[in-house]
C-alpha cells in the first residue's frame, strides 16, 4: 500500500510483512494423523501441535487438535484468509469434518521507511508518555498508541516497525507519527 | 527537676526514682507524683534465663493506628502483611545501594519508589529483587549517577533484559519520565578505573570532546552509551600516551570485544579520525555524518543494484547455456535407468519434492523401501503405458502421482512442463472418480468458500501410503528420545498402580470459575449443572426424572426436627444466602460440609440422617425463610456432590435432589476426601 502522505509530497511506502490470523474449524482434529498424512508437516508431540507449512500462499500454520488454528507468514489480509480457506481445504481433504468460523485478523507486522534520519533522544523527550527509549535494551524508541493499539518501533535510520491489530490501524498509526518524526530528523 | 517545689515544706530537693516512678521530696518525704511516664526499656527473663526486652516492633508508617482486638481481624492481617513488605523492601534497598555506594538520599527516594509500587500491586508477581533493582536503577536515573542496567544485574545475577522489562513497566506505571542516558556521565567513572593518575582529568576532558563529536557524527543512537564511552576513553588514553589494551578498558566498560573494535571502526570513518591529535583539540569539523547503520544500508541496496546489473547481463548468457543444459539432460535421463527416473519425475513434478529429497537422503533401510516402492509405481507405470494410457488404474493411493506419470514420461524426453503435466493431470483427475470429502451438508454455518482453491495443489499436500510410512518412520526415530520417555513413564504408572501405591499427580489445575447457571426452572438447572459438571456413576438418574414428577410432597414432616439439628449446620447456612446465585458458592458450601462430615467419621448414620434431615432446611431456607419445607428420611440411592442443590430452588423438587444428595454425600464424600486429604 502507498498512502499519500498529506504533509508533504513524499510517498511512503509501507510494506506488509506478516499477518497473523486465527481461525477454528470447530471440530477435533487427530494431530497424529495429519502429521503422518501431510507432507508439509511438523509435529511437535511435546507441546502437542502440528506445523504445516503452505507454499503459496507461503503460510505457517498451527495446528491444535481442539481445532483451534493459527496462520503466520501471509502478506496481506486476503492473502492471510486465502491461506486459511486452503489450509481448511486440506484438512478437510484428509478427512475431518471442517467448518470455517471465527476467522479473524490478529496481528500486522510492517516497515515503513523514512527518508531522513531520527534523533531518538530528542524525540523521546518530545513524546514522553508514549515513547520509550532505552538504549542500554534496545536501539529503537517504542511508541505505543494506546486509541490504535498499535506499536511502533523508531529506529535512528529512519526505518520504522509498525505492529496492529489490522493493516488499517497500521496505516493511520504511521501516518500519525509522521509529523512527530519529522520534528525530530 | 528543676523548679519543683514540694507543696509541704517548699523545699526543693525533690528526689526522682525512676525505678519506682516516684518523686519524693527529701524534706518531708512527701510523694509529689507516682507513675511516671519513664522512657527506660525493661527487662523480662526467658525461660533460657537470657533477658529479652519488652515491647513490640511498631512500623514507621502505619505508627499512628492501633489494631482493633476482634472487629479489625482482616484488617490487622493486611496491615501487618504489608509492613513486613515495606521493610523487607527497605532493608534490600540499603543493603544493594551500600554495594553501589549510594548515597542516604538516594536510598530514601529509591525507598519512596518502592512505597509507591506497592501501593500500586506492582511487586505482584514479580520478584521482589527484580523491582528493588527497578527502584535504585530509577533513582540513578533520575539523579544522574554514572550507574548503568548492568552493574544491577551484575550485583543481582539476573539477565539485564528482565530488570530492563520491571524497570520500564516501573517507569510507565509511576509516570516517571527517566532522562536519557548521556555517555558523557560515565567518564568520570571509567577514567577513574582506568588509573590515568594526574592526568586523569586531560583524559577525561579529551574523551568527552570524542564523545561528543561522536554524538555529532550520529554515532551513538540506539547505541550502549557504555560502548561509546570505551572506545573515547580508549582513543584519549592512547593521545595521551597511555597504553591501554582493549582488553583492560573492556574489563572496566563492560562491553564486548568485537563491539569496542566495530565502534572503533565506525569512528574511523568518519573525516574527525584523519586530524591529527593537536588539529583535533582545536577544530571542530562543521559536516555531520549519517549513522553508520544506515552507510551499511545504502551500501547494501548499492550491492543489489549491482547485482541487478550484473543478473540482466548473465541472463542473455544463461538463454543459450540453457538450451544445452536441455538438450544435455535430456540424453543423460534417457540413459538412466527407469526407477531413478520415475522418482525423478516425480521430484521433477514438484509434487513431493521435498519429501522426496528427503528420501533420498537417508539411510540403507529407507533407501530399499524406497527402491521398493519405485519398482512397485513401476510396474504400474508399465501398465499403464500399456493399458490404454490414461486410465484410473492405481486408485487414489498413486491418484496426484498415477496421474501425472504418463506426463511424466513426456516429462523425461524433452524439458519439464509442469504445467503442462498439471494440466493433463486435472482431466485424469476428472476421470478418476474423486472420492473427495465434500462435506456439504457437514458445514452448517461455517462454510467453506472453495472459490479460487486449487484442489489439486492442495492433494499434493496429502502424502500416498508409502510416503506416509516413511515419514512415520522418520519422525518416530526423530523423537525417539521423548517417546521413550513417555512409555517409562507409563510403565512406571502401570507399576505402581499393580502395587496400588499409585497416587495421581494430576497437573495442577487453576480453579475455573464456573459461570452462574442461568435457567428458568429448576429441573433445567440440575440438567444443565449436570452437563457442567462430571457425571457420577452414583447417581440414579431414573429417580431423578421421577422427582420432577412427584414434587414436594414426600418432604413434608419431619420438618421441625430439622430446625432443631440446624446447630451444626448454622456456620454453612449463613453462607449460602451469601452465595446464592452461582454454582461455586454451593460447591463451597459442599465443601465446608465435607470436613463437617469427616470429623464424625464414627456416627455416618447419625451424621447422614443429620445431613437428610438439615439439607432441605438448608435448601429451604435461603430461599423462603417463611415457608418450612420438611422432609422426610426419604431413602433415595447416593448421589454424587452436595453441588447438586439447585440454587434457583422452587418448592419440591430442588430440595429433594438437595436432600438425595446431603443424604449420599456420605458415602461419596469418602471418596473425595481421599483425593482432597
Amino acid at each position: 500500500t502507498t498512502p499519500m502522505d498529506a504533509d508533504s509530497d513524499v510517498a511512503l511506502d509501507i510494506l506488509i510483512t506478516n499477518v497473523v490470523c486465527v481461525f477454528r474449524t470447530r471440530c477435533h482434529l487427530n494431530l497424529r494423523k495429519i502429521a503422518l498424512e501431510g507432507a508439509n508437516v511438523i509435529y511437535k508431540r511435546d507441546v502437542g501441535k502440528v506445523l504445516m507449512k503452505l507454499r503459496k500462499p507461503r503460510i505457517t500454520a498451527t495446528i491444535w487438535s481442539s481445532g483451534k488454528i493459527i496462520c503466520t507468514g501471509a502478506t496481506s489480509e486476503e492473502e492471510a484468509k486465502f491461506g486459511a480457506r486452503r489450509l481448511a481445504r486440506s484438512l478437510q481433504k484428509l478427512g475431518f469434518q471442517v467448518i470455517f468460523t471465527d476467522f479473524k485478523v490478529v496481528n500486522v507486522l510492517a516497515v515503513c521507511n523514512m527518508p531522513f534520519e531520527i534523533r531518538l533522544p530528542e524525540f523521546t523527550k518530545n513524546n514522553r508518555p508514549h515513547a520509550s527509549y532505552e538504549p542500554e535494551l534496545h536501539p529503537a524508541v517504542c511508541y505505543r498508541i494506546k486509541s490504535l493499539r498499535a506499536t511502533l518501533q523508531i529506529f535512528s535510520t529512519g526505518s520504522i516497525t509498525v505492529t496492529g491489530p489490522n493493516v488499517k490501524a497500521v496505516a493511520t498509526a504511521v501516518e500519525q507519527i509522521y509529523p512527530f518524526v519529522f520534528e525530530s530528523r | 527537676m528543676t523548679g519543683r517545689v514540694c507543696r509541704g515544706c517548699g523545699g526543693t530537693d525533690i528526689e526522682l526514682d525512676t525505678a519506682r516512678g516516684d518523686a519524693v521530696c527529701t524534706g518531708c518525704g512527701s510523694v509529689l507524683e507516682d507513675n511516671i511516664i519513664v522512657s527506660e526499656v525493661q527487662f523480662v527473663e526467658n525461660s533460657g534465663g537470657g533477658s529479652s526486652a519488652v515491647g513490640q516492633f511498631v512500623s514507621l508508617d502505619g505508627a499512628g493506628k492501633t489494631p482493633a482486638l476482634g472487629g479489625g481481624f482482616h484488617v490487622n492481617l493486611g496491615k501487618e502483611s504489608r509492613a513486613q513488605t515495606l521493610q523487607n523492601g527497605r532493608r534490600q534497598i540499603h543493603h544493594l545501594g551500600s554495594q553501589l555506594q549510594l548515597n542516604q538520599h538516594c536510598l530514601d527516594t529509591a525507598f519512596n519508589f518502592f512505597k509507591m509500587a506497592v501501593s500500586k500491586h506492582l511487586t505482584r508477581g514479580r520478584r521482589m529483587a527484580h523491582v528493588i533493582a527497578a527502584c535504585l536503577y530509577l533513582v540513578c536515573r533520575t539523579e544522574g549517577t554514572p550507574h548503568m542496567l548492568l552493574d544491577l544485574s551484575d550485583l543481582l545475577q539476573v539477565n539485564v533484559y528482565v530488570l530492563g522489562k520491571t524497570f520500564l513497566l516501573l517507569a510507565r506505571e509511576l509516570c516517571i519520565n527517566a532522562p536519557a542516558i548521556d555517555p558523557c556521565l560515565y567518564i568520570p567513572r571509567f577514567a577513574h578505573l582506568l588509573e590515568f593518575g594526574e592526568k586523569n582529568h586531560e583524559v577525561s576532558m579529551t574523551a568527552l570532546r570524542l564523545l561528543q563529536r561522536m554524538k555529532r557524527d550520529w554515532m551513538h543512537t540506539g547505541r550502549r552509551p557504555s560502548g561509546l564511552c570505551g572506545a573515547a576513553l580508549l582513543v584519549a588514553a592512547r593521545m595521551h600516551d597511555f597504553r591501554r589494551t582493549v582488553k583492560e578498558v573492556i574489563s572496566v566498560v563492560k562491553v564486548c570485544e568485537s563491539t569496542l573494535r566495530k565502534r572503533l571502526t565506525e569512528f574511523e570513518d568518519t573525516p574527525t579520525s584523519q586530524l591529527t591529535v593537536d588539529e583535533f583539540m582545536k577544530i571542530d569539523l562543521e559536516g555531520e555524518c549519517d549513522p553508520p547503520s544506515y552507510t551499511a544500508g545504502q551500501r547494501k541496496l548499492r550491492m543489489k543494484q549491482l547485482e541487478q546489473v550484473l543478473s540482466k547481463k548473465l541472463e542473455d548468457v544463461e538463454g543459450e547455456i540453457s538450451s544445452y543444459q536441455d538438450a544435455i539432460e535430456s540424453e543423460l535421463e534417457n540413459s538412466r535407468p527407469k526407477a531413478k527416473g520415475t522418482l525423478a519425475s516425480l521430484t521433477r513434478d514438484g509434487s513431493v519434492e521435498d519429501s522426496a529429497s528427503s528420501l533420498f537422503g537417508e539411510e540403507d533401510p529407507e533407501d530399499e523401501e524406497l527402491q521398493a516402492a519405485a519398482s512397485h509405481l513401476n510396474k504400474d507405470f508399465y501398465r499403464e503405458l500399456l493399458g490404454a494410457g490414461v486410465s484410473s488404474s492405481s486408485g487414489e493411493a498413486g491418484g496426484p502421482e498415477g496421474g501425472s506419470r504418463p506426463p511424466a514420461l513426456e516429462s523425461l524426453l524433452g524439458p519439464l512442463p509442469t504445467a503442462a503435466s498439471l494440466g493433463i493431470s486435472d482431466s485424469i483427475r476428472e476421470c478418476i472418480s474423486s472420492q473427495s470429502q465434500e462435506p456439504t451438508g457437514a458445514r452448517g454455518d461455517g462454510e467453506l468458500d472453495l472459490s479460487g482453491i486449487d484442489d489439486l495443489e492442495i492433494d499434493r499436500y496429502i502424502l500416498n501410503e508409502a510416503e506416509a510410512r516413511v515419514k512415520a518412520e522418520l519422525w518416530m526415530r526423530e523423537n525417539a528420545e521423548y517417546l521413550r520417555e513417555q512409555r517409562e513413564k507409563e510403565a512406571r504408572i502401570a507399576k505402581e498402580k499393580e502395587l496400588g501405591i499409585y497416587k495421581e499427580h494430576k497437573p495442577k489445575k487453576s480453579c475455573k470459575r464456573r459461570e452462574p447457571i442461568q435457567a428458568s426452572t429448576a429441573g433445567e438447572a440440575i440438567e444443565k449443572m449436570l452437563e457442567q459438571k462430571k457425571i457420577s456413576s452414583k447417581i440414579n438418574y431414573s429417580v431423578l426424572q421421577d422427582l420432577n414428577s412427584k414434587g414436594g410432597g414426600s418432604l413434608r414432616g419431619g420438618g421441625a426436627q430439622p430446625q432443631e439439628r440446624a446447630g451444626a449446620r448454622k456456620l454453612s447456612r449463613r453462607k449460602t444466602p451469601a452465595g446464592r446465585s452461582g454454582a461455586d458458592p454451593v460447591s463451597s458450601v459442599g465443601k465446608r460440609l465435607r470436613p463437617m462430615v469427616s470429623a464424625q467419621p464414627a456416627k455416618r448414620a447419625a451424621v447422614g440422617e443429620t445431613l437428610l434431615l438439615s439439607s432441605p432446611s438448608l435448601g429451604a431456607e435461603p430461599v423462603r425463610p417463611t415457608a418450612v419445607v420438611e422432609s422426610g428420611p426419604v431413602s433415595y440411592p447416593p448421589e454424587e456432590d452436595p453441588d447438586e442443590e439447585d440454587p434457583d430452588e422452587e418448592d419440591g423438587e430442588p430440595c429433594v435432589s438437595a436432600l438425595q444428595m446431603m443424604g449420599s454425600s456420605d458415602y461419596g464424600c469418602d471418596g473425595e476426601e481421599d483425593e482432597g486429604y
